[in-house]
């Protein structure tokens, strides 16, 4: 049966570089795939774009190209990245002028486009009668923050890095690709399969496997609840699929690497940010995380297999996921830290007194929430509070504000409540950031279309 | 047998993660019987008591037998997602690890 190796490379920006430079050295791929958008990355990028229209994309891709490329001319792995971020034009134009002085003549790229939504468009798109309903609070349209909106992308499938990839692309640049579909388009491509009944099952299991790869150190001991367990981290090892066409999976890493694969790190990352386990909503199909079976096949291997007749996957969805990102005021954070005796009791008077302080000067904070940092400020609720008194208590201010002057106001009376704790507080620097807000909604994939371009270094 | 009281943290591991301003919550049972415990008592009346006012929407819990798992979905769960909320947890990494002091009955 065909197999192919598919190994992760980057799990988000900023990410370690040498992991990947080890995988493509040492881990035999035939694919190496780079997430490096979070979900408010576009927004930033989308900033850096609009004050220089040669910027925009995932800088980290440049000397992350220059250690890759020398690497690649050896071993002609294909490279998939979403590193183009709202300017992947721009981005192929850099690593194109890399590749030439590294003398990689005939190399393919293929540049996709057509995620990243103008501004302006999105009344086109609303004329055409799609409404924006927010996927989270359930608001029916954008009419409240409309002139506030600074970014809007789509998570586009993996149907142009195919298509790419079929047409002899050495490296496929895009923007808001889809963490997902920067691998399940190296299985599409590899084993043929199509968006069609008779693949919804093989793909359904691409799109686990993908999910296993796509947050890269994250399935290999990164955040783990192995952690005791988990060997050099600082030399960890980046997952790797060796993918047969049936859509049976052993997950690896590369050879004299750090880090863990086992059953505990595959189940925590199958459980990781996937709401309904049966429908795994991803642009390129739905797939079915209970129908499959995990196993310990050897040392750091870990086989993903199909449990039983069930299929692993689904048609995929009719929309994709569009995010919309609009500036949404300001929030201003303070840290001070009282020390014992009493540091509790010091805490409470501080919170006390802020907000006597607070009625005193008019002001009426949308929210706000003080917290101690190593007692409540991660569990909230939830923690019990200490049994024995605390040595000292981190308190934090947050505020909303919808204005700069008005979070200004918050942080004068923050900085000052060390008027109200005793002998011993420590003050640390207060920060004040605009918020930028964003807007999850859905739009039919057939209001999307997208664009491949084929660059060839000359 | 006398029934008794333990945390969460003695029958499964948890990791959790996020998605705007849903938290997911896995737990990962030890065993095939701990599993059953999971199953019969994280309720998402009981989850919802746990969180108390951090939690402002819906929970939904789904069953993974095939890795012993539960995952837990909480809706508007983290003060409004990653890039508004107030809290110092703002991607709500430490969900998971909040949900282990939850306590449930073991022979």
């Amino acid at each position: 049966m065909k197999k192919v190796r598919v190994g992760a490379g980057s799990a988000g920006w900023p990410d370690m570089a040498d992991p990947a430079l080890v995988s493509a050295e040492r881990g035999e791929l035939d694919y190496q795939g780079f997430d490096h958008l979070a979900e408010l990355t576009m927004a930033i990028l989308e900033r850096q774009k609009v004050r220089n229209p040669t910027r925009g994309y995932i800088p980290d891709v440049i000397p992350l190209m220059k250690k890759l490329l020398p690497i690649w001319k050896n071993k002609r792995f294909k490279i998939v990245t979403n590193g183009g971020g709202a300017n992947p034009e721009q981005c192929a134009v850099e690593v194109m002028k890399i590749a030439k002085d590294l003398g990689l003549v005939g190399m393919k790229i293929g540049v996709v486009t057509g995620d990243d939504i103008p501004v302006k468009q999105l009344d086109s798109l609303r004329a055409q009668g799609i409404k924006f309903k927010n996927s989270e609070t359930g608001e029916e349209d954008i009419d409240r923050v409309k002139d506030k909106i600074e970014a809007a992308y789509v998570y586009i499938g993996a149907d142009r890095v195919v298509e790419a990839l079929n047409a002899g692309a050495d490296m496929v640049i895009g923007g808001r690709l889809s963490d997902n579909s920067l691998f399940v388009g190296p299985f599409m491509h590899a084993f043929g399969w199509k968006y069609e009944d008779e693949y919804w099952d093989r793909i359904g299991a691409g799109v686990a496997t993908s999910h296993l790869l796509e947050c890269a150190g994250w399935s290999t001991g990164i955040c783990s609840t192995q952690w005791e367990k988990v060997p050099e981290p600082w030399n960890l090892g980046f997952p790797i699929a060796e993918m047969s066409e049936n859509g049976e999976a052993i997950m690896c890493k590369p050879p004299g690497t750090g880090g863990l694969m086992s059953e505990y790190t595959m189940k925590e990352h199958l459980v990781y940010e996937v709401h309904d386990p049966q429908n795994y909503l991803m642009p390129d199909g739905i797939a079915d995380l209970t129908a499959l079976k995990v196993e310990q096949v050897g040392d750091n291997r870990v086989k993903i297999s199909k449990a039983g007749t069930k299929s692993r996957g689904k048609p995929r969805p009719k929309t994709l996921k569009f995010c919309l990102a609009h500036a949404d005021g300001f929030i201003m954070t303070y840290i001070m830290v009282v020390s014992a005796p009493k540091a509790l009791e010091q805490a409470r008077r501080v919170e006390d007194y802020l907000q006597r302080r607070l009625k005193i000067r008019g002001a009426k904070p949308k929210d706000m929430l003080i917290s101690y940092v190593g007692i409540n400020s991660l569990h909230g609720p939830a923690a019990p509070m200490p049994k024995e008194e605390p040595n000292e208590v981190a308190i934090r201010f947050a505020f909303k504000a919808d204005t700069e002057e008005e979070a200004r106001l918050y942080q004068n009376e923050a900085t000052l409540t060390w008027y109200a704790a005793g002998v011993g507080a420590a003050f640390t620097a207060p920060d004040v950031r605009p918020v930028m807000a964003l807007w999850p909604t859905l739009v039919p994939r057939e209001a999307i279309p997208t664009k491949l371009e084929m660059k060839e270094v000359k | 047998m006398a029934k008794k009281k333990v945390p969460l943290k003695e029958l499964c591991f948890a990791r959790s993660g996020d998605k705007g301003d849903i938290s997911d919550i896995g737990l990962m049972a030890f065993n095939e019987k701990n599993y059953q415990i999971l199953k019969k008592q994280v309720t998402p009346e009981r989850v919802k008591a746990h969180f108390k006012d951090w939690n402002k929407g819906a929970v939904e819990i789904y069953e993974m037998p095939n890795i012993l798992s539960l995952e837990i979905v909480l809706r508007n769960a983290l003060g409004g997602g990653a890039t508004k909320t107030l809290r110092l947890d703002q991607t709500g990494k430490a969900m998971g690890n909040a949900m282990l002091w939850m306590e449930v009955e073991v022979d």
